[in-house]
């Protein structure tokens, strides 16, 4: 399953989708896809960093929304406190 | 008349402090909320040996990629983040995000950042003289 997770004052608000089910453009997979999509654009326009993480790999930090990420977690902008 | 503004004084009393309570213990339950899922996550983020540091001593030590002798030591509690190189504290650093998050999900934010930008982590902490003792 892929999740996109948005870290928030709630804990985290999160969207799952089936990547097996990518490839045959199951309509579920793809609304949930398109929404995930929609919330990464948002929230990467209040200045939050997303980072995709996939087990036994380094954590990168991304640009662009990648449904084949095993998760995807996004973090409020920082500043130097 | 007077018992009667008397009760009314009371009954406004009573309706504040019932306000005021249910306030409270929803605010309590939200962030204790909060805090669960964040942990859960944490648990999800961090290595098992992550973890039992974090448990047990109250901070993370996350290796740096730039410098092989340097970690960050990310406090579990509110704190600064110390720069350890060598065994020795050698910096301080203050960095937070612009809204209020579950102190979990604080630790992950160090961890991520440090792990995947971290020249971006050190531009914009503020950093402070450390003298280790």
């Amino acid at each position: 399953m892929g999740v996109l997770r948005v870290l928030s004052r709630r804990g985290d608000d999160h969207i799952t989708w089936d990547e097996q089910k990518l490839p045959m453009n199951d309509p579920e997979t793809m609304a949930a896809v398109r929404e995930a999509e929609k919330i990464f654009a948002a929230t990467r326009a209040k200045g939050a960093t997303a980072f995709r993480i996939d087990e036994g790999k380094p954590v990168q930090r991304i640009d662009q929304f990648d449904p084949t990420a095993q998760q995807i977690l996004m973090v409020p902008r920082v500043v130097g406190g | 008349m007077l018992p009667l503004e008397t009760l009314l004084s009371w009954g406004l009393v009573a309706l504040f402090c019932t306000l005021l309570t249910w306030i409270t213990a929803r605010y309590i339950w939200n962030t204790s909320q909060a805090e669960r899922r964040a942990i859960h996550l944490m648990k999800e983020i961090l290595t098992p040996q992550e973890l039992r540091q974090l448990f047990w001593r109250g901070y993370v030590d996350i290796p740096s990629t730039l410098a092989p002798q340097r970690v960050y030591r990310v406090p579990r509690s509110e704190g600064y983040v110390q720069v350890r190189e060598n065994g020795h504290t050698i910096m301080g650093l203050c960095l937070q995000p612009i809204e209020r998050l579950p102190r979990a999900d604080i630790v992950i934010l160090h961890k991520l950042m440090i792990e995947a930008q971290e020249e971006f982590y050190l531009q914009t902490a503020n950093k402070f003289r450390y003298f280790d003792i």
